[in-house]
């Protein structure tokens, strides 16, 4: 790939998304656009670059930068995180609130495995804790097409064999005529998905008990990574907590959130009225 | 080191399956039907076993059942690995004593995924 076309591209997926692809990961580039570019007509990625600077067309532009972020997911991954969740993290959130409704988002979720799995776990092994509680889901993602699909519930024969055992994908799919495999209406209905990028306030998504922003900083640039961070931060109910991907940290990244006390390898708003944990790496 | 007995008449699924299995750090063992299978079976009873449906001489569902029937017969922990992958054909393989169900095609991830499913890995 020409330095000119990478360094436009890298550019773009940078403002649109806040992702930092390091030049020696321009194959990514090259594979993620490459659908978009067949689907346009273009022969080249040069050809797809000269459009984008030629004629100002947002709407193409930002679908080329959400196809850039990658869309790696499958069905319960990181599985203890989840556990956590649904075994001790959501009964205290929902003893604490006390209105008897708990609400998740899922930010970054890409085609809505990590939200439906969260469904599943639900449906399957709801704590007694957890009985008659209110939990809504939300998964959000910048990218239209992950959004639909992960609406649309519908998966390929590889994606349902990924985190999945026999008998969830008996007890929660049906398989169409195309061969896909359609989730069921119940879960379907316990989720919903938005199309929202995390670079923008997100304000309009209302205020989350715990928030779930797994394997999405890490991507990023830092002034991206701390820009989204306090974006989540504002959108904490008191007590709220985030959880990140395994081996994600905000240390040095936010002054609003700290380890939480009591769940540990979460974040939860500072308190102001107690000192703070040390955070700082001597 | 662990044992998987991968059953299938075809050779090159069976080669390519023991590839896989054998990345996942398992000693391979294989049979092309499932009386070679039981026959394997009452001399050693493998910790897995990757098992095909339709077979020459004993199927798959026969094997299951045979094996299960045998002394130590539970102990191993049996994938059906099948293009039969309706619901009828996944509950009659399930009821027969299957934990776990792999529908072919299957790629390296798929395996390492329902080994660990069936907590093997």
């Amino acid at each position: 790939m020409q330095d000119a076309v990478f360094n436009e591209l890298a550019d773009l997926a940078l403002k649109g998304s806040g992702q930092a692809i390091p030049r020696s990961k321009s194959y990514l580039i090259e594979a993620r656009l490459a659908p978009i570019a067949r689907r346009e007509g273009f022969g080249s990625l040069e050809d797809l670059v000269h459009c984008l600077k030629s004629r100002a067309n947002p709407v193409f532009a930002a679908e080329c930068a959400a196809a850039l972020v990658s869309k790696d997911t499958w069905f319960f991954r990181d599985r203890d995180a989840l556990n956590r969740l649904v075994t001790d993290i959501l009964p205290a959130r929902l003893k604490a609130g006390n209105t008897g409704r708990l609400k998740v988002w899922i930010a970054g979720g890409s085609t809505g495995q990590e939200a439906y799995s969260l469904a599943m776990m639900l449906e399957d092994d709801l704590p007694p804790a957890l009985r008659g509680a209110k939990i809504e889901i939300l998964s959000t993602d910048l990218c239209k097409s992950a959004v639909e699909r992960a609406r649309a519930g519908l998966y390929g024969h590889y994606e349902v064999q990924k985190g999945l055992s026999i008998h969830r994908l008996m007890k929660h799919f049906t398989r169409n005529d195309s061969g896909q495999w359609e989730i069921s209406e119940i879960l379907r209905s316990k989720v919903s998905f938005r199309q929202h990028n995390l670079l923008e306030s997100a304000g309009g998504l209302g205020k989350f008990d715990v928030i779930l922003c797994r394997n999405v900083l890490s991507g990023m640039d830092r002034s991206a990574r701390s820009r989204v961070v306090d974006s989540l931060a504002a959108q904490l109910m008191p007590g709220g907590l985030i959880l990140l991907g395994q081996g994600e940290s905000l240390i040095g990244l936010t002054s609003q959130l700290e380890p939480s006390r009591e769940f540990r390898g979460t974040w939860a708003a500072v308190d102001p009225n107690r000192t703070p944990v040390a955070t700082s790496v001597a | 080191m662990k044992t998987c007995l991968i059953v299938d008449d075809s050779r090159v699924v069976r080669k390519v399956a023991a590839r896989i299995v054998k990345d996942l750090r398992f000693e391979v063992a294989e049979a092309g039907d499932g009386a070679e299978a039981l026959e394997y079976c009452r001399k050693q009873m493998p910790d897995a076993v990757l098992l095909d449906w339709n077979m020459p001489v004993m199927n798959g569902l026969d094997f299951l059942r045979a094996l299960r029937r045998e002394e130590g017969g539970k102990k191993p922990i049996v994938m059906f690995c099948s293009i039969e992958n309706d619901a009828e054909h996944v509950g009659e393989a399930l009821r027969s004593g299957a934990d776990e169900f792999i529908m072919k095609p299957f790629d390296a991830e798929i395996l390492e995924s329902k080994f660990a499913e069936v907590g093997l890995i």
